[in-house]
């Protein structure tokens, strides 16, 4: 598939462009700059599943995930006999956590299975999963099982755009490693609506109540009622409170940050960054008591990626004075390139990588206390769970 | 962000669509969570015969029927309930009490909800099936209301509401429905709905709602021998109960997935807990793991492990590892005088119990490297129970000191079961001073940690110890056998001539189809004496040829039995007919067994016959098989036709028949001996009972006459002939019987035993090696020494077995006492079920008829095998306790008498004889021989008892010794047995 051309002439490229690095950025929907599209969604709505959720935006794009759990045989068993020798290291216990245990499939309708822009997307789910460690604590039963769950994403009428790899570059953040991959552009992208539907479909998630202790054979509860969440609740365990990750993209347009692109807003889009956070409760301050049920939320910054924004590949508009219908004697004088780019008004689409200041100023917003993150996480919150 | 939420009511069918969660977990360890839909109907019917509306609503089968309605219009009333009542039972009155329910005094018209019978099923499989042949008799009126399938009376589950809870409540909803139900019949008196529990929180909240509530207890008191039907509630839950100590005595058992784990990982083991017969505080677990059986000894280890329990044991560290025991330890001897209902004596091990086994370590110690120990192991855990009801008597010692007290006061007592095996069950009953003597029917309801015997409650009594009735019925019950008479269903197979029916005359007759005329043949039958179930009859005759053509024909019962009918699936839950000395309970029912199939003397009879042309030598020229008619020309017993074939005069066709007959199964006899088959012994004897009263009156042994092994000879050619046929026609399906071989180890002590005592050697490579070196076990002074060790050498075999040929390799179908490739049973089908099905299949070899999906899947088949494989044993085993029941009769006041008897066990405080007379086995205990109990020393490598002290005298194993035979009523079995006293070493 080739590169989805953008409808947008470059006079209206500039003009939008022009809108969104107003202080502050006129959005072509009348948002605010951190405003998401209004969604509805609901979970478990497949029966047969261990978790499941949907989302709908306004604009008629809805996805479905449905979480399966199954039991698996962890490949390290050590003889049994061992069991009261070492079973006591549970700080171990969460770093044989594989990234297998988990597997994603993402179906998107008119698409092939083997769609690179499909794997792609999936793993940038993924690896925001596994990126948090509490996650894959989550699916530790004992030493010689756990779980593995398959997530099954099915998106409705969209539409993207084929991406590939331009380069992959690592580095370390404090909480261990995360990763960024710039890669080509595609135009509106379904990664904020599959984040959040994975998010919610997870917080649904139900695993049967384990009967059996320490390293045995695992034995379940029969009743599906006494099922535990997968994250369990407020009021259970108070040091395991932690949330599913969400992925969101993020757009910078000169020096404005916009969250939640459309389409139209991605095409002019300088940098574009999706960026995975998790939520971890602190534990409350047993002196404060009951102040209030809501409890501080600490914001993990799990991943972030540039994504090649679709801006790069637009076609550059002309300058009324380099017009050569217009004013043919003067184009000759002209150098090409040069002072041209500058032009007020005239649509060039960028070049170059983001800067260090603009990713400075995303990862502020993003982790800023009662910031959009916080809105998207209580807005979550807010959604019935089965 | 808008949340969406869906309501239940928002979709227009919602009503009558529900469904049901819940996670399974699948033998391959995969966990699911299953969904499954439920849709609720409204035309269940309430299935009680005052209401019209549910009959018209109800729905019809494919002839437009509708099943007819259970509930009487006008049900029994109770003093609370004088207008009549329905009884719904919630799903602990059914497991408290299912004995109450079976009672044929009252518990009519029950409806047994849905939900309940769920739970019922999960929560004890045998309970379930008692509950499911009550809804299925028809005097009991229970009727199964599916309540979770029917709009009114379905209830969902609210959020954190227990399964239980809402079982409950479901009850309640039905009970409720069910009142205004009735209620809107209009009929003139409505019967009351009234349910049964025994959880007080339900009965609490029922009353709330306004219904009919009762428990248990009250509900009994009502009724009219309200005392003796509350023993019959289970103990366990029952009010009061035992006073409990507090103290655990037992340990706590595993987890199951931690049994389960260490099973799959070899660290535990899983088998069949088994109670050795001569030590009550010794049992044995076989394993794959290991050749020789696991010992568990002593009752920490024993654990609460009752005998046939499938139980979980973890092996003790080797320096634990210990010989069998070798002494005999009684439970009634050690903890006589316990009390009942007190039990503070603290340990849970005995001092007696401590000493006994002590004693035992002792000996392991001394005897050094000879005596290799055995493994022993300990449970951790029970698998499965396999509790079922058990015969037995009230413990007149623990019965006296609660005597005093009268009226309608609980006691405490213990009853001590028929079988050894069992340990004794502790009961509570109103009614002591009634039990006392009598037969009685119990089961065990649990065992706690804290409790030193296991705790059960009263059923039924079946009569005066000693009585025949009580006796008889006693033996049926403790080896399972059914003998109910058979219910109406069966009895409507039968042919509806009855006894009138004949051979059609016509040839054209359905009957006659595909069968050959044998009529002409001069065929006999040879039986024991007053033999009424002939199953097989013979001819021989000369051809021109100068070969010989000899018949089998087999009583045709398979045209009278249709696969899958009433009349078989009853045949096959039986799986054989039990001779008891004095009775018969049959397979079939009268009319076939003794009548209609029977192959009687001069009518035309059904066959299915093999006929085989055979040479001089006795080789098969060929063989084939066919239904056909025959009309046998006389029935003899062994004796007479071993006096007609004897007498010269006698030169008539059908004796020189028989003459022929017997030359070729004495060629046939030589071929199999030649071949290796065994010839094995078992004591048989033969009580004569006096024929009026039916009162035993002499005990002889068996007489073998030629004539035995003739009919033996051909029935063993027709069996291996018809294996090989209906093998070749059903590689996969044929019913078959096998041998196997007994593995080495089993004959371990009989050789070393035979070595040491008379040099002899016991080689048991093969069969044959066997068959030889049995032979050449004489001792020339001693003519019954080769009997004795033949006796011996069978109980070191394994049994034999019927199975489904599929599930085995041909090599494996060898039966090894027959040495034979292949064997099945054909010649008895009046009284084995296999044989049936073997019939079934050979006529379908043939071509006779087409095959029957039953006769064909290996599932059913391979179900059918286990099953007469166990009625098969517990057959043989209810022969033999009738015998030796009626042998203790026979002996009773009688003077005396002096009987010859070989020593064939030595224990270090006593020995086992076996009187070859009377072919009756029994201990002699060392405390027994003279008072005070004289010192004794064992010597387990030579098994040499030394007896010194107050008497001395010495025994050795296989020893001559000379016994007074005399009955006794044993204490603890309550049953009348043989006793015999040394008269002289």
């Amino acid at each position: 598939m080739a590169t989805q051309t953008t409808l947008l002439s470059p006079a209206e490229l500039a003009y939008l462009h022009n809108s969104l690095t107003l202080s502050p950025p006129i959005r072509p929907d009348g948002r605010t700059s951190t405003q998401f599209r209004p969604l509805t969604a609901e979970t478990g709505i497949l029966p047969g599943t261990n978790g499941s959720a949907r989302v709908c935006f306004s604009d008629g794009t809805e996805a479905i995930v449905g979480v399966k759990a199954e039991i698996e045989k962890s490949d390290e068993v050590r003889d049994v006999d061992d069991t009261e020798g070492t079973a006591n290291t549970s700080s171990s216990r969460a770093m044989r956590a594989r990234g297998d245990w988990l597997e994603m499939a993402i179906e998107i309708p008119g698409q092939r299975d083997d769609e690179a822009s499909k794997a792609f997307l999936a793993e940038m789910l993924r690896e925001a999963l596994l990126a948090d460690r509490e996650f894959s604590k989550r699916l530790y039963i004992n030493r010689r099982f756990h779980w593995r769950l398959f997530l099954d994403v099915r998106s409705l009428q969209f539409e993207i755009l084929d991406p590939a790899v331009r380069f992959v570059w690592t580095f370390c953040s404090d909480n261990g490693a995360a990763q960024i991959l710039l890669i080509s552009p595609p135009l509106s992208y379904p990664l904020p609506l599959l984040s959040l539907t994975t998010h919610l479909a997870l917080l649904a998630t139900r695993l049967p109540r384990l009967k059996s202790e320490g390293d045995e054979d695992p034995m379940f509860d029969d009743d599906w009622q006494s099922s535990t969440h997968l994250y369990p609740r407020d009021g259970a365990a108070v040091d395991d409170d932690s949330r599913p990750p969400i992925t969101l993209l993020v757009v910078a347009v000169a020096d404005n940050v916009i969250f939640d692109p459309s389409r139209e807003e991605l095409a002019v889009a300088e940098t574009a960054l999706a960026i995975s956070v998790s939520e971890v409760r602190k534990s409350r301050d047993p002196a404060a008591g009951d102040m209030e049920t809501d409890s501080k939320r600490q914001l993990r910054l799990l991943s972030m990626r540039t994504i090649d924004p679709p801006s790069r590949l637009t076609p550059p508009g002309v300058p009324h004075v380099s017009n050569v219908t217009s004013a043919a004697p003067a184009s000759t004088t002209q150098t090409p390139g040069g002072q041209q780019s500058n032009e007020e008004g005239v649509w060039k689409a960028p070049v170059g990588g983001t800067k260090y200041a603009v990713l400075d100023g995303i990862m502020d917003i993003v982790l800023e206390s009662g910031g959009v993150v916080d809105e998207i996480l209580d807005g979550l919150e807010g959604v019935d769970l089965d | 962000m808008t949340s969406l939420r869906r309501s239940r009511e928002a979709e227009p069918l919602s009503a009558n669509l529900s469904s049901k969660v819940y996670v399974r977990s699948t033998r391959s360890g995969k966990v699911q969570k299953i969904v499954r839909e439920v849709y609720l109907r409204t035309d269940i019917p309430c299935s009680s015969r005052i209401c019209r509306a549910c009959l018209d609503r109800a729905p019809r089968n494919a002839s437009q029927q509708v099943q007819p309605f259970v509930l009487s219009e006008k049900p029994a009333g109770t003093k609370a309930f004088p207008q009549g009542h329905y009884l719904v039972p919630d799903t602990n009155a059914l497991l408290n009490a299912m004995d109450l329910f079976e009672q044929s005094t009252a518990f009519y018209d029950v409806i047994v909800l849905q939900t309940v019978l769920e739970e019922l099923r999960n929560r004890s499989l045998p309970l379930y099936n008692r509950l499911i042949g009550l809804t299925r008799s028809e005097d009991k009126r229970f009727y199964v209301f599916f309540n979770d399938f029917r709009l009114e009376t379905y209830v969902n589950r609210e959020p954190k509401e227990s399964v239980n809870d809402r079982n409950d409540r479901a009850v309640r909803q039905a009970v409720q429905w069910y009142g205004e139900h009735l209620a809107g019949t209009k009929a003139g008196k409505i019967p009351a709905v009234v349910m049964l529990s025994d959880d007080q929180e339900n009965l609490r909240k029922a009353r709330q709602q306004g219904l009919n509530a009762v428990s248990l207890r009250e509900y009994v008191g009502t009724l009219q021998d309200g005392d003796k039907l509350l023993d019959m509630v289970a103990e366990s839950q029952s009010q009061g109960g035992f006073k409990k100590l507090g103290q655990m005595l037992y340990p706590e058992f595993y987890s199951l997935s931690r049994m389960m784990t260490g099973v799959k990982a070899g660290l535990m083991h899983q088998g069949i807990f088994n109670v050795s017969p001569f030590n009550y505080l010794e049992g044995s677990i076989r394993v794959s793991a290991f050749s020789k059986p696991l010992l568990i000894l002593g009752r920490e280890s024993i654990n609460r492990a009752v005998d046939g329990d499938v139980v979980v044991v973890e092996l003790l560290p080797q320096d634990k590892w210990k010989a069998p025991s070798t002494k005999i330890v009684e439970e009634d001897a050690i903890t006589k005088n316990e009390n009942a209902d007190a039990e503070d004596q603290g340990d849970l091990v005995s001092d007696k119990e401590l000493k006994a086994l002590q004693e035992e370590a002792k000996r392991t110690h001394k005897s050094g490297s000879e005596s290799q120990p055995q493994p022993t192991a300990k449970v951790v855990g029970v698998v499965k129970r396999n509790w079922r009801q058990y015969v037995g008597h009230i413990d007149p010692s623990s019965a006296n000191k609660s005597a005093s007290s009268q009226g309608r006061k609980q006691d405490s007592v213990f009853l001590i079961p028929m079988d050894k095996k069992i340990p004794k069950i502790r009961l509570r009953t109103r009614q002591v001073s009634e039990l006392l003597g009598k037969r009685l029917l119990v089961t065990i309801d649990a065992w706690e940690r804290d409790s030193r015997h296991p705790v059960g409650h009263f059923v039924r009594s079946l009569g005066e110890l000693e009585t025949k009735a009580a006796e008889t019925e006693a033996l049926l019950l403790e080896w399972d056998v059914q003998y109910r008479p058979f219910p109406k269903t069966v009895l409507e197979c039968l042919p509806k001539e009855g006894h009138d029916w004949r051979v059609p005359e016509s040839m054209d007759d359905p009957g006659w189809r595909d069968r050959e005329d044998l009529r002409g043949l001069l065929i006999c039958s040879i039986d024991p004496p007053g033999c009424q179930d002939i199953d097989d009859a013979l001819h021989a005759r000369k051809l021109p040829n100068g070969n010989y053509q000899v018949g089998v024909h087999i009583a045709d019962v398979s045209h009278f039995v249709k696969p899958a009918n009433a009349m078989d699936t009853e045949a096959s839950i039986r799986g054989t007919t039990v001779y008891l000395v004095d009775k018969r309970i049959d397979m079939l029912p009268m009319l076939l067994g003794t009548d209609l199939c029977s192959l009687k003397p001069y009518v035309e009879r059904f066959a299915f016959s093999v006929l085989w042309e055979l040479d001089e030598q006795a080789s098969i020229v060929n063989v084939r098989f066919t239904k056909s008619v025959i009309k046998s020309r006389e029935a003899f017993s062994y004796e007479q036709a071993q006096l007609r074939i004897d007498d010269a005069s006698q030169q008539d066709d059908l004796t020189n028949g028989m003459r022929t007959l017997l030359a070729l199964s004495r060629q046939l006899k030589k071929k199999r001996m030649d071949a290796g088959a065994l010839s094995l012994s078992s004591p048989e004897i033969k009580v004569q009972m006096e024929s009026e009263t039916s009162d035993p009156v002499d005990v002889k042994t068996k007489q073998l006459l030629d004539t035995n092994s003739l009919v033996e000879e051909f029935m063993l050619f027709a069996n291996i002939s018809v294996a090989a046929k209906i093998y070749e026609a059903f590689p996969q399906t044929a019913i078959l019987r096998r041998h196997g071989a007994p593995p080495k180890t089993n004959f371990d002590e009989l050789a070393d035993q035979l070595r040491v005592k008379r040099g002899l050697e016991l080689r048991t490579d093969t069969s044959k090696a066997l068959a030889d070196s049995l032979d050449a076990c004489v001792d020339s002074s001693e003519p019954f020494f080769n009997t004795l060790v033949r006796i011996m050498a069978t109980r070191c075999m394994m049994s034999a077995e019927y199975f489904c040929s599929g599930t085995q390799a041909y090599p494996e179908f060898r039966h090894y006492g027959l040495a034979s490739e292949i064997y099945t049973h054909f010649t008895s089908p009046i009284r084995r079920y296999a044989d049936l099905v073997a019939h079934r299949q050979l006529a379908a070899a043939i071509g006779y008829e087409a095959v029957h999906p039953s006769v064909r899947s290996r599932g059913r088949l391979e179900a059918v095998c286990k099953n007469i494989n166990v009625r098969h044993r517990n057959a043989q085993m209810a022969g033999r306790a009738s015998i030796a029941y009626y042998v203790g009769q026979a002996l009773k006041g009688r003077v005396a008498a002096e009987e010859d008897a070989f020593v064939i066990k030595i224990f270090s405080n006593g020995f086992v004889v076996l009187v070859p007379r009377f072919g009756i086995e029994g201990l002699i205990r060392l405390r027994d021989l003279a008072e005070p109990e004289p010192e004794s020393e064992f010597d387990a490598d030579s098994y040499t008892l030394v007896v010194t002290g107050s008497r001395s005298l010495t025994v050795e194993l296989f020893q001559k010794v000379t016994v007074r035979v005399s009955d006794e009523k044993d204490e603890r079995t309550g049953k009348r047995g043989v006793k015999m006293e040394l008269v002289q070493a």
